[in-house]
């Protein structure tokens, strides 16, 4: 027994090794903290949930190549209902789940120039390339959009608006449920609707 | 697909808007409005009609419940006056999986059909117009407008499409007029009880397809069990639900067959946590046992000592008491001795606390893990049993390992005594990890619960309780000073200890099997085999070179042959149930096996363990197999459910969590009025189920009366 190092980092390498394997979605509920978020941006810069504590933080979940994303992109509606989130104080944080094939940087300049020509402008855009935010969140479709409070519980979950389509016409006549959500948590009134049925594209987990 | 694909999609249907017709050709589907009036267009004849998808290979439309993501089909009708259409009559649906995600729709060919009602004096023919609406999916989605025109004329039977049209009417789930279908919230899932299905369905496991988005989670799997015509299921909710309908209709389809049936399921009360009245149907709500609510202080004693007791484990006594013999080897200051003592201490606190860290950070990633978790993998299982044996072959006197080391490592862990003791702290955490002990659940089930700090705080405690018999010793000179002088005797006592080593790679060899079966297990002790004699050739020391040359590329060639062999069939999971646990008296728990029982009042004692936990294994073998035990349980009718851990499984962890525990073994008695169960100690003794059963509150009659059915079939 006088010496265990060899066999020893045999055995970390494959403990390491066998904790993969496919996950089942997560259970991020309304009314309870939200789960952490460590990831790092386009600029390399960490972008942490907790360092937002103290204010209201929207989380996007976004595709540029989803029909449902550019229903609200097309004609600005998502850019304008960030616009307005930031300008009252709240972190808006846009996240695409995808397979990067490796390629984080590539992922990040293709939606960040598509952000450019949308004139969205996200306080941190993260690329969840391991799906690891989105399981955590239990995200589903494109758009799938989430709130969290200043003292970080989960306050929102859900569509964006009260029209399951992708018509562009649609958004006319429907009720905003993010804009809704922040106006009436920020009044310290009661969200009428914390959880709605988010309706799109399928969230691109990478295993998918 | 890129937008300008999506462009040119609607550019190509926009024409069609213009001169409608009955056919509409985009990239992904062929679709067409058919019409079905076989006795001719008349009020009060039949008349049907069916918008026809035909998808392109791999793309797909939706149901409507489209699932996690996706859009229903919809249709819009201009009709002549006083003409109605109906809803469409959904065929069956079949699952969609996508990664994570699980979707409801329709590949190939569907024919989705709306039955017609003319007014009772319509007279001539028939002018229709639709806009269809639907999403197609392969990897993107494409959305897509149909604008579709028909004339049909009032005088002849048309029965072009009977053949489509009957097999979408084979393909309509069957609504079952018999069937009672109730449902009751129970914590994070909805309680399902079906009775009078058809007898062809029984004994079939069921897929379930809830009609109503927003309320089940569609990909979570439905744990489920018949009992005659009636099926019980426990279907987890979404966590982040949006709907609660008074009755949630949906289809039970057998899986691969074309036509589903249909029930209509009461729901009792959506709001969870609260009980539902229990004189509704004489069912007992299964409560929801709070963590219990132990101090951090408390949490952090009871790891302390429960770390202290691994030490006495059968996984980790060896190592120890090998580390103590190094105190009998004679030239060691205690200087020294103190280094050894902290390093070693420090190696066991921040291995437990990594572990700790990885299983939370798993956790928060929503893994259903508790404490134990690495031997559920076979892979792990597998890289220990090699690593028992190689320690075995090593504490045998076969090899040394220095003679493996390369010299520049060699030197350095002479050089660097500290990281030694450190490394051997690791692995004692690791060996340690099959073990339970006593005191341990409480502390690591509360420590789940609490702010990560606070977590990693008990494991630490956990890890200080590990290391402490040897810091100690470290620390005392006036105890090593009682230790036996060293002598051949030490030689002997390191030959002995392979024996156990090597038992318990008989044991983690046990656990392999059931968790990937026999081949698995028969590659294993291959590569055992090839590991034995490559120490073997490391060990001699009489070789020339060209013997070791020889040798070596052997048994090189015999390690990577018997490794590629073996590896296949330890890395195949078996679907197979693991068979250690099944047996006559035992049933096989499930949320709904111990709903079902709960709600006929009986008692019922949960037995959740593993192959790979060894506490379990002798509590099954001491007090779970005790006569007097066993005629107490079958005289008050307990319902005895095992839940087997061996390998993943998201509900044991969910109930484990929800009994505030996160590892095995636990022992829950569930009185059979009782609200709550008791749980016994890790280490079950005969007399504390004893009490446990004979407490006042279990009913001496009633039950009684039916005790043999205690015993299952």
């Amino acid at each position: 027994m006088k010496t265990m190092m060899k066999i020893w980092t045999a055995g970390a390498l494959c403990g390491a090794l066998m904790l993969g394997g496919t996950a089942a979605m997560a259970q991020a509920v309304v009314g309870q903290p939200a789960p952490a978020i460590a990831a790092t941006d386009a600029s390399g810069k960490t972008v942490s949930l907790a360092d937002y504590k103290g204010k209201y933080v929207v989380l996007e979940w976004t595709n540029p190549e989803c029909p449902f994303v550019q229903k609200h992109y097309n004609g600005g509606n998502m850019p304008a209902t960030q616009k307005k989130a930031i300008a009252d104080g709240a972190v808006w944080l846009t996240v695409q789940t995808m397979d990067t094939d490796g390629d984080d940087a590539e992922a990040y300049a293709d939606l960040q120039s598509w952000q450019k020509t949308k004139n969205a402008i996200p306080t941190a855009t993260i690329i969840d390339a391991t799906g690891a935010i989105a399981r955590a969140y239990g995200a589903r479709t494109t758009p799938h959009m989430y709130i969290v409070d200043p003292a970080g519980q989960l306050i929102y979950a859900g569509a964006i608006d009260s029209k399951p389509s992708a018509n562009p016409d649609d958004i006319q006549g429907a009720t905003n449920y993010v804009s809704q959500a922040l106006a009436e948590a920020k009044a310290g009134k009661p969200i009428s609707r914390a959880t709605t049925q988010a309706y799109g594209c399928s969230v691109k987990y990478p295993d998918a | 697909m890129s937008p300008l694909h999506l462009i040119a999609g609607v550019l190509m249907c926009a024409p069609l808007v213009a001169h409608a017709q009955p056919v509409v050709v985009t990239e992904h589907v062929r679709s067409e409005l058919l019409v079905h009036a076989p006795d001719g267009v008349a009020p009060g004849k039949p008349l049907w009609l069916g918008l026809s998808i035909e998808h392109q290979p791999h793309w797909h439309t939706y149901w409507m419940n489209p699932g996690d993501s996706g859009l229903p089909t919809t249709l819009s009708w201009t009709l002549p006056t006083g003409v109605q259409a109906g809803d469409i009559q959904w065929p069956t649906p079949r699952q969609l999986p996508f990664g994570p995600l699980l979707n409801y729709g329709y590949d190939d060919r569907v024919l989705l059909p709306v039955a017609l009602s003319l007014p009772e004096h319509f007279d001539g023919d028939l002018d229709v117009k639709l806009r269809a609406d639907w999403l197609v999916c392969k990897d993107i989605c494409v959305p897509e407008t149909g604008a579709f025109s028909l004339h049909v004329p009032a005088t002849t039977a048309i029965s072009t499409h009977a053949a489509l049209f009957d097999a979408a009417a084979a393909q309509a789930p069957r609504v079952l007029a018999d069937a009672v279908a109730t449902g009751r919230i129970d914590g994070q899932g909805l309680v399902v009880d079906i009775d009078g299905l058809p007898a062809e369905l029984a004994t079939s496991e069921l897929q379930f397809f809830a009609e109503v988005g927003g309320v089940i989670d569609h990909a979570a799997k439905v744990a489920q069990q018949w009992t005659g015509h009636r099926w019980t299921a426990r279907v987890p909710l979404s966590a982040q639900r949006s709907e609660s309908p008074a009755t949630l209709p949906a289809v039970l389809v057998v899986p691969g067959q074309a036509r589903g049936v249909r029930v209509a399921v009461a729901v009792a009360q959506w709001t969870a946590g609260t009980a539902p009245p229990a004189a509704a149907s004489g069912a007992l709500p299964v409560d929801v046992a709070r963590p219990a609510s132990v101090s951090l202080l408390l949490a952090l004693g009871l790891a302390l000592l429960g770390g202290a007791l691994l030490n006495l484990m059968p996984c980790v006594f060896p190592v120890l008491s090998l580390k103590v013999l190094d105190f009998a080897e004679p030239g060691q200051d205690q200087r020294a001795r103190i280094h050894g003592g902290l390093a070693y201490s420090a190696g066991v606190i921040v291995s437990f606390v990594a572990l700790a860290a990885l299983l939370i950070a798993l956790r928060a990633g929503g893994e259903q893990f508790g404490w134990g978790f690495q031997l559920q993998s076979p892979t792990f299982v597998a890289v220990l049993a090699a690593l028992f044996t190689l320690i075995g072959l090593n504490l045998a006197g076969v090899f040394e390992f220095a003679g493996i080391l390369p010299s520049r490592i060699a030197t350095l862990r002479a050089s660097h005594p500290t990281l030694d003791h450190a490394l051997t702290g690791a692995l004692a955490v690791a060996v340690a990890s099959p073990c339970t002990g006593p005191f341990m659940g409480v502390a690591l089930g509360v420590a789940l619960t609490l702010p990560t700090l606070q977590a990693l705080m008990v494991f630490a405690a956990l890890g200080l309780g590990m290391a402490l018999p040897y810091l100690l010793l470290s620390l005392a000179p006036a105890l090593v000073a009682r230790l036996p002088r060293p002598g051949a005797w030490m030689l002997r006592i390191k030959v002995l200890m392979a024996f156990p080593m090597f038992g318990t790679v008989i044991w983690l060899l046990w656990v392999l099997g059931l968790q990937v079966g026999m081949n698995g297990v028969a590659g294993m002790m291959a590569v055992l085999l090839a590991l034995a004699f490559a120490a073997w050739v490391i060990g001699a020391v009489d070789f020339g070179r060209g013997e070791r040359i020889g040798f070596g590329t052997a048994a090189a060639i015999l390690l990577v042959a018997t490794c590629a062999w073996a590896l296949p069939g330890i890395r195949a999971s078996t679907e197979a149930p693991t068979t250690a646990s099944a047996s006559a008296r035992w049933q096989a728990w499930s949320p709904a096996a111990q709903a079902e029982a709960r709600a006929r009042g009986r008692a019922v004692f949960v037995d959740f363990t593993a192959a790979w936990c060894i506490t379990c294994q002798f509590n099954k073998r001491n007090a779970l197999a005790d006569t007097d035990v066993l005629r107490a349980f079958d005289q008050l009718g307990v319902v005895l459910l095992r839940a087997d851990w061996t390998r993943r499984d998201p509900d044991i962890a969910g109930e484990l969590t929800r009994l505030g525990r996160s590892g095995v073994p636990v022992y829950a008695f569930y009185p059979a009025l009782a609200q709550a169960p008791e749980l016994l100690p890790e280490i079950l003794r005969v007399a504390d189920l004893q009490r446990a059963l004979n407490r006042p509150s279990t009913p001496v009659d009633g039950p009684l009366s039916t005790a043999q059915e205690g015993s299952p079939r």
